[in-house]
C-alpha cells in the first residue's frame, strides 16, 4: 500500500511538471502583454526597462526554467495589473469558490443517488419515469438560464433568497467561509443549485445504471435468498457496490466544478477564482492565468489521487500486501 | 415417515416474454419428506433452477407462478404476502448458488455478510452474530473460522467460497435447502469433498435438500430419490437405484448412456441427439419425441402416467415394457 501511494505521489509530480510546461508555453504564446501594462505612448526606453523588469526579453525556456524556480518555492509571480502576488491573489478567491463547489457536488450526490437508486430498484415505476425525464433537462438545459429562471423565481418574484453576492464569512485557520453562517447559507443557496443541477443528473444515471446492473446479479439474489429486506439490500449491498464509479466522478466533478464554475460565478457575481480568471484573460494578465491554470491542474492531480486511494478503501480487491 | 415437509402440486411458472408465453416450470409435482435429500437432474434450460426460485419465492420477472400449489410444513407458499415469505427465506428455508464467486459480495468481509444473514431474522447484537457465523464456518470445514471472519470473498479458493456460502444458508439451521448446482462451477475433487460434506450434514441436522445438478453422476451419489426434468416437466421419478439401473423414460436412458462413469468400457459415449427444445414453441403431447428413438404417432397426445408411485415416468413407450 505504502509503495502505491509513493508510486502514485511520483507519477503526480510529473504529471505537474508536464502541466505547468504546457501552460506556460500555451499563456505565453498569445498577445503582448506589455502593451497592456504601459501606456501605447511611452516611450521606446520605458518600454524596453519594463520588458526587461518583467524578464520578457529572455528567450521562453530562460522565462520558464524561472517560473518553474519560483514555483517550486511556492511563488507564482505577481499579477501585470493588481501588482499582488498570484498566489495571494487565488487563494483569497478560492475558498468561495470551494465552499461553492462543495455544496453544489454534495447536493448532486446526497440528492442524487438516492433518486438514481430508487430508479434503478423500480425501473418501470411513475416516479422513476419522472425522475429520469427530470436528469435529461438537467443536462440539456444550459445553466446561466437555469440561473436566470432561478434569480426571477426565487430572488425576484418569491424573494426568499438574494439574487446575488457572497454572504458574511466566519474565519477558519485564517479563512473566510460563508456556509457557516445562516445568512451564508441563504447567499450560497442558489448559485449552489444552479451549479448542482448538472452533477445531480449525472449522479442520478450513474446510479440507476449501476444499481440496475446490480439488482440482477446473484449477489442480491442471495441476499433475498437469505431473507434480507430489499432496504438493507439496498443500502449495505447495492449501494457499496455502485460507489466505486460514483466516487470516480464525484472526484473528477469537483474537480472541474472549481475550475469551471464560470457561468454561474458570474451571474451570481460569486467572487470565486472563475470571475478571477476572466478577469485576468481580459487584461492579458499572464502571471495570474498561469498561476490559475498550474493551481487547477494541481488540485486535479490532488483529487485524483485521493479517487484513487479512496479504491482500495472502497475495493479490498485493489488492496496490496495483504495474504491471498 | 410423519407428514410431507414439501408438497408441491402442479406447479407452473410462466415467463411473459415479448415472444410469447414461456412455460418454464409445466406441471410440476412432488413431495418431499424431513432430512430427505431429493435429486432434481435435466439438461441445461430444463427449468431446474426456475423450479428452485418457484419454491423460495424468488421468481424473476416477467416470470411469476401462474398456478398450482407448494405447502411447506402445511402453509402454502403459492401467493403469500411478501414479509411473511422473506421471513421464511434464510431461516426456514436456504438456497445455495453455481457460482461463488458472483454470490458473495467481493467488498464485504465474510463476517460482515454472514452478521447481515443473521439479523435478517432479528439475530440480536453484532457480537451474537459473528459467534453464530464462525460456529457455522467452522461446521463446514472451513480452519480458523474466527479469524476468517474478517476475510474477503477474494482471500478464499473457489471451493472454500462455496463452503462459506453454504455456511450462510446454514446460519438458521433451515428444515429445506435448496442447492443449485452449488458444485459445478468447482474442480472434481473439490466437488466430491463438497458433496460428501453436504450429505453428512443433511443427515445430521435432518436438513432435506434439493440438489439441482445436470449431472445424474453427482445426484446418484448423493440422493436418496431423483427427479429428472425436461422441458418444464417431471419425466421421471423414483429411488436413485431404481431409476439408474432400470430407467422407464427414453430421455433418462439417454442420460445415463452418456455418462463416463457408468457407460460400458470400450464403448463410445452416446450423446442424446438434437436439442433441448424452445420452451416457447412446444408442440403437443411428449416434447421429447423428435428426439426419442422409440418415438411413434402415439406420442403427438399427452404422454400417460406409467409406473407406480414410487418409481414412475412420463411416457407412451416405457424402456422394459416393448416398443
Ligand atoms: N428471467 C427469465 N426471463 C425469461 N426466461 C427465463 C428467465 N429465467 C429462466 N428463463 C427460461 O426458463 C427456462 C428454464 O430455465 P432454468 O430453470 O434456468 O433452466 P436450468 O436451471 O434447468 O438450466 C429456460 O428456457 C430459460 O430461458
Ligand atoms: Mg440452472
Amino acid at each position: 500500500m505504502l509503495g502505491y501511494i509513493i508510486q502514485r505521489l511520483i507519477q503526480a509530480a510529473f504529471v505537474m511538471l508536464a502541466m505547468s510546461a504546457l501552460v506556460f508555453v500555451g499563456v505565453y504564446a498569445i498577445g503582448n502583454p506589455i502593451d497592456v501594462l504601459i501606456s501605447p505612448d511611452a516611450t521606446q526606453d520605458i518600454r524596453e526597462a519594463a520588458i526587461r523588469h518583467y524578464g520578457l526579453d529572455l528567450p521562453l525556456w530562460q522565462q520558464y526554467l524561472a517560473f518553474l524556480g519560483r514555483l517550486l518555492q511556492g511563488d507564482l509571480g505577481r499579477s501585470f495589473v493588481l501588482n499582488i502576488p498570484v498566489l495571494e491573489l487565488v487563494l483569497s478567491r478560492l475558498p468561495a469558490t470551494l465552499e461553492l463547489a462543495l455544496a453544489a457536488v454534495l447536493m448532486g450526490a446526497f440528492i442524487g443517488v438516492p433518486l438514481g437508486i430508487y430508479a434503478g430498484y423500480r425501473p418501470e415505476s411513475p416516479a422513476s419515469k419522472a425522475i429520469m425525464a427530470a436528469s435529461v433537462l438537467g443536462f440539456s438545459v444550459p445553466t446561466f438560464w437555469v440561473g436566470l429562471i432561478l434569480i426571477l423565481t426565487f430572488a425576484v418574484n418569491l424573494d426568499w433568497l438574494p439574487a446575488g453576492d457572497r454572504g458574511p464569512t466566519v474565519e477558519v485557520f485564517g479563512v473566510g467561509w460563508s456556509f457557516l453562517t445562516r445568512e451564508g447559507l441563504a447567499f450560497l443557496a442558489l448559485p449552489a443549485l444552479n451549479l448542482s443541477l448538472f452533477k445531480l443528473a449525472m449522479m442520478v444515471r450513474l446510479s440507476r445504471a449501476g444499481t440496475r446492473e446490480v439488482m440482477l446479479s446473484d449477489t442480491v439474489k442471495f441476499a433475498r435468498a437469505a431473507g434480507l429486506s430489499e432496504f438493507t439490500i439496498l443500502r449495505r449491498h447495492v449501494l457499496r457496490l455502485i460507489s466505486i464509479p460514483l466516487v470516480t466522478v464525484f472526484g473528477l466533478e469537483f474537480g472541474s466544478t472549481l475550475a469551471f464554475a464560470v457561468v454561474t460565478e458570474t451571474i451570481f457575481s460569486w467572487p470565486g477564482v472563475g470571475k478571477l480568471i476572466i478577469d485576468s484573460i481580459t487584461s492579458l494578465d499572464r502571471p495570474v492565468m498561469v498561476g490559475y491554470l498550474v493551481l487547477v491542474a494541481f488540485l486535479f492531480v490532488t483529487i485524483n489521487l485521493v479517487v484513487d486511494l479512496s479504491y482500495a478503501l472502497l475495493d479490498p480487491r485493489l488492496r496490496r500486501g495483504r495474504r491471498a | 415417515m410423519s407428514a410431507a415437509l414439501l408438497e408441491v402440486r402442479d406447479l407452473r411458472t410462466h415467463f411473459h416474454t415479448r415472444a410469447g408465453v414461456l412455460k418454464a416450470v409445466d406441471g410440476v409435482s412432488f413431495t418431499l419428506a424431513r432430512g430427505e435429500i431429493l435429486g432434481l437432474v435435466g439438461e441445461s434450460g430444463s427449468g431446474k433452477s426456475v423450479t428452485g426460485f418457484s419454491l423460495i419465492g424468488l421468481v424473476d420477472p416477467p416470470g411469476r407462478i401462474a398456478g398450482g400449489s407448494i405447502r411447506f410444513d402445511g402453509q402454502e407458499l403459492v401467493g403469500l404476502a411478501q414479509p411473511a415469505m422473506r421471513g421464511l427465506r434464510g431461516k426456514r428455508i436456504a438456497m445455495v448458488f453455481q457460482d461463488p464467486a458472483a454470490t458473495l459480495n467481493p467488498v464485504l468481509t465474510i463476517g460482515q455478510q454472514m452478521a447481515m444473514a443473521v439479523q435478517a431474522h432479528g439475530g440480536g447484537g453484532e457480537r451474537a452474530a459473528r459467534e453464530l457465523a464462525a460456529r457455522s464456518l467452522a461446521r463446514v470445514g472451513i480452519p480458523d473460522a474466527v479469524a476468517r471472519l474478517d476475510a474477503y470473498p477474494h482471500e478464499f479458493s473457489g471451493g472454500m467460497r462455496q463452503r462459506v456460502a453454504i455456511a450462510i444458508a446454514l446460519l438458521h439451521q433451515p428444515e429445506l435447502i435448496i442447492a443449485d448446482e452449488p458444485t459445478t462451477a468447482l474442480d472434481v475433487s473439490i466437488q466430491a469433498q463438497i458433496l460428501a460434506e453436504m450429505k453428512a450434514l443433511a443427515k445430521e441436522s435432518g436438513t432435506a435438500l434439493i440438489w439441482i445438478s445436470h449431472d445424474l453422476a453427482t445426484v446418484s451419489s448423493l440422493a436418496d430419490r431423483v427427479m429428472v426434468m425436461y422441458a418444464g416437466r417431471i419425466v421421471e421419478r423414483g429411488p436413485v437405484a431404481e431409476v439408474l439401473h432400470a430407467p422407464l423414460h427414453p430421455y433418462t436412458r439417454g442420460l445415463l448412456d452418456s455418462l463416463p462413469a457408468l457407460a460400458t468400457p470400450g464403448q463410445r459415449l452416446a450423446q442424446i441427439p438434437g436439442s433441448t427444445p424452445s420452451l416457447l414453441s412446444l408442440a403437443p403431447g411428449c416434447p421429447f419425441a423428435p428426439r426419442c428413438a422409440r418415438a411413434s404417432t402415439a406420442c403427438g397426445t399427452d404422454p400417460p402416467q406409467v409406473g407406480d408411485a414410487r418409481h414412475g415416468a412420463l411416457c407412451h413407450h416405457p424402456l422394459g415394457a416393448g416398443p
